[in-house]
């Protein structure tokens, strides 16, 4: 069968170099870009047509993954690394507080400390590792003992604080049990190696693990503002339209030049677009909504009542230390009122951060700020003992526990809004990249199909 | 506690600078202290000019004001106030072995000094325990005997020509002398064999300067305590100040021993406001009737051990 407008090329008109089907055609003489005729036209369109498509879907697709996979991050790194941080700064704080506590009932320690003590710091150790793990397969880098120009960054800094954790846990816990075995035997020594263990917790201890909270929540809103950003997929969503309206301009002209309402490869690919269209803004609104609010009513509030645990649990330590030390230096006493300015309530304080959920919290802070004045009262008139029970077992002590698990409950709750909406967020995006990539593949074949139908009535 | 070099050796190197630095400053703030060394020849203000000027004539041995007789609360007196209010209040260390510390297995100040003041609580009330005590740090003994806070310190505290200017001692109811705390395995036999290496003493303390004046690097750390958990981790080679405290560090330590002669005279005095001679009388009259009695030889066997000493001569200046 010859093309009905085929027409035999004329000697000197094939342009040199020139290798397309095309160019057969006399009439088709010019710029490739600017063919004269139909059929030329037609394959100048479905050549077009088709690397808009493929461009369309790796575009899409890219866009997707690029999304997809920061938010895979949050839930699968960040996510864990900073509930690992916190878990390691809370159990830290916990155990200073209460080694402590414990110390001031000498020899015969209740059990229930002992085991909260001996929790901690198996607790401590063993997110201290899993952290490591986390660090060191996220980022190689940390294990390059490279020139400190190059460790700048947050990961080799998280893994020097890791490192500085894991060797100075040991010997925290070996002065702290130094300090239970002489103060089992009654010697004041213990004290002493009480307030060597603690300052070591607050000194090195605490700082590194405060440090680790501070950078993995820093990581953390990274990776989420990554999987949450617009300009990409703001250009991604032109892109797309771009490319709707480029096919609709090509089915018009088709339809006048074919005098066909209808091209069923064109309508397939504009189907194809359409609904890949819908599904990556739609599925990124949805998880982007998801991820945002696992950040506002999630990550955001743990980290609120996380650092107003430990500072509590700080001062708590403080309260125990003062009545262990209880040689006119006020030091610790002035630790504890420092970290309770900290703690508030009131204006820009700890627990004016953790939100709405902060006003029955408040009243308990009060609760033990006042039973830690009766306390401080009983000590100053020289009644130690009384102290002693009161900061043991007695108000001091039962309000400072009702504090504590007000705020450890804050930090679980919204712990689990934030894994909860993270993993929506995840899961919205989670299929979008290969999605796209299909739309892009179902759009070309279509394109390609509805011409060639077209352009095969020209042979 | 290798694990640790590079924390410790910060550590020390900045409380070796303090150390210095407060070592000077404490001799400065105490021109007319026997230990005080050359560092009396500082330019001093006026009241550290009149101190100095005091320590030509003064005997802080024999300072102390005269009793009248046996104890007596007279109508009127400082010691009738106190036993209005109901209880004494005293001023003392919590952290002293064997001489004011807090006992954990029944969370009770207890020790040498503690036993003084009950003596004056039993003279006054007829019961010892009419005390209130509180644990100050060496700082806080003038400014609070001064400011009225506390009754009487009984705080191991040196008799000194300067401290003298400011407060009133009774006579001295104990003799200490500054020497050394080794572990049991050291080869050093005196202070000067120590030189060029750590010595642990406490900020403030006055031991500062004699460990700097031997030539040995002083390391000041807040407590006595402190001391033996750095002698204990071998932090430092040493910790000097008085006998008394050193043999409390060596109760809770048996693998230490105390070397070296009497390095300087450390007598021990009740300090008392300057405003309360008739207090000071009393309190005089109490250590006379301990002396006497027995009690002082029963407190040195149980909180110093034996042989007991003949106690230190009651002797007065006025």
């Amino acid at each position: 069968m010859t093309s009905s407008v085929g027409v035999s090329p004329g000697p000197g008109a094939r342009a040199p170099g020139a290798r397309t089907p095309g160019a057969r055609a006399p009439a088709a003489r010019g710029a490739w870009w600017r063919p004269r005729t139909t059929p030329a036209r037609l394959r100048l369109l479905l050549a077009v047509l088709v690397v808009l498509s493929l461009a369309w879907g790796v575009v899409a697709g890219l866009t997707a993954n690029l999304h997809a996979s920061a938010a895979a991050s949050v839930v699968a790194v960040s996510e864990p690394l900073s509930l690992d941080a916190e878990q390691i700064y809370q159990s830290l704080s916990d155990a200073d507080a209460t080694a402590a506590n414990a110390f001031l009932a000498g020899g015969l320690e209740p059990a229930a400390a002992r085991q909260q003590y001996n929790a901690d710091i198996t607790q401590a150790a063993v997110r201290i590792e899993a952290a490591s793990a986390l660090v060191g397969s996220s980022a190689a880098r940390t294990q390059l003992p490279g020139p400190r120009a190059a460790r700048a960054g947050d990961g080799s800094a998280i893994g020097d604080d890791l490192a500085t954790l894991s060797a100075e846990l040991p010997v925290y816990a070996g002065e702290a049990g130094t300090a239970r075995a002489d103060n089992r035997l009654g010697l004041p020594l213990g004290a002493a190696y009480l307030r060597e263990a603690s300052a070591l917790m607050r000194g090195t201890l605490l700082p590194a693990a405060s440090d680790i909270y501070t950078r993995e929540s820093r990581q953390l809103t990274g990776s989420s503002a990554q999987a949450t950003g617009l300009p990409f997929i703001v250009v991604a969503v032109l892109i797309g339209l771009g490319v709707g309206y480029l096919l609709y301009r090509a089915s018009r002209w088709l339809a006048r030049r074919t005098r066909r309402v209808v091209n069923y490869g064109l309508l397939l690919a504009a189907l194809a677009g359409t609904v890949s269209l819908v599904w990556l803004g739609g599925a990124f609104a949805a998880g982007r909504a998801d991820l945002l609010h696992a950040q506002q009513a999630g990550s955001g509030p743990a980290q609120a009542f996380a650092r107003a645990d430990v500072a509590a649990l700080q001062a708590h330590a403080d309260e125990s230390l003062t009545l262990v030390d209880n040689s006119g230096d006020d030091s610790y006493q002035q630790d504890f009122l420092a970290q309770a300015k900290l703690l508030g309530p009131g204006p820009g304080t700890l627990l004016a951060a953790v939100g709405p959920s902060g006003g029955g919290i408040s009243a308990d802070a009060e609760a033990w700020y006042q039973a830690h004045r009766q306390l401080r009262a009983l000590d100053n008139g020289g009644n130690h003992p009384a102290a002693v029970q009161s900061a043991l077992s007695g108000q001091a002590a039962a309000k400072f526990a009702l504090l504590s698990s007000a705020l450890s409950r804050g930090v679980d709750t919204s712990q689990a809004v934030f894994a909860t909406r993270a993993r929506q967020g995840r899961d919205a995006l989670t299929a979008l990249p290969a999605g796209m990539i299909v739309a892009g593949l179902l759009m070309a074949v279509g394109c390609a199909w509805g011409l060639s139908r077209r352009l095969a009535e020209y042979r | 506690m290798n694990a640790r070099p590079p924390l410790r050796r910060g550590l020390l190197a900045v409380l070796a600078t303090a150390a210095l630095v407060l070592g000077a400053a404490a001799a400065a703030a105490a021109p007319g202290h026997p230990s005080g060394h050359s560092v009396t020849a500082r330019p001093a203000p006026t009241a550290q000019a009149r101190a100095a000027a005091a320590t030509a004539t003064c005997n802080p041995k024999a300072s102390s004001l005269r009793p009248a007789g046996p104890p007596q609360v007279t109508s009127g007196s400082f010691m009738a106030k106190i036993r209005a209010r109901g209880y004494l209040i005293a001023g003392v260390d919590q952290s002293t072995y064997h001489f004011g510390f807090l006992n954990p297995l029944d969370g009770q100040i207890e020790g040498f000094d503690i036993d003084m003041i009950r003596a004056v609580a039993q003279a006054i009330f007829g019961n010892p325990d009419k005390v209130r005590f509180k644990a100050i740090s060496d700082a806080q003994r003038i400014p609070d005997v001064t400011s009225g806070a506390v009754d009487i310190v009984a705080h191991t505290m040196t008799i000194t020509c300067a401290r003298l200017q400011q407060v009133d001692f009774s006579t001295v109811y104990f003799d200490a002398a500054q020497r050394v705390l080794v572990l049991k395995n050291s080869a050093a036999t005196d202070l000067a064999g120590l030189a060029g290496q750590k010595v642990c003493a406490t900020i403030g303390s006055d031991s500062l300067a004699v460990i700097s004046a031997a030539k040995a690097t002083a390391v000041a750390v807040p407590y006595w305590t402190d001391c033996l958990v750095l002698l204990q981790q071998g932090d430092v080679a040493a910790i000097s100040t008085d006998d008394s405290i050193l043999s409390g560090l060596a109760a809770q330590d048996p693998w230490t021993k105390l070397i070296g002669p009497r390095l300087t005279d450390e007598p021990y005095g009740l300090a008392i406001s300057r405003q309360h001679p008739d207090f000071v009388r009393f309190v005089n009259a109490v250590l006379a009737q301990l002396r006497t009695n027995g009690r002082w030889a029963a407190s040195y066997a149980h909180w110093v051990g034996t042989p007991v000493p003949a106690p230190p001569p009651a002797e007065y200046g006025g």
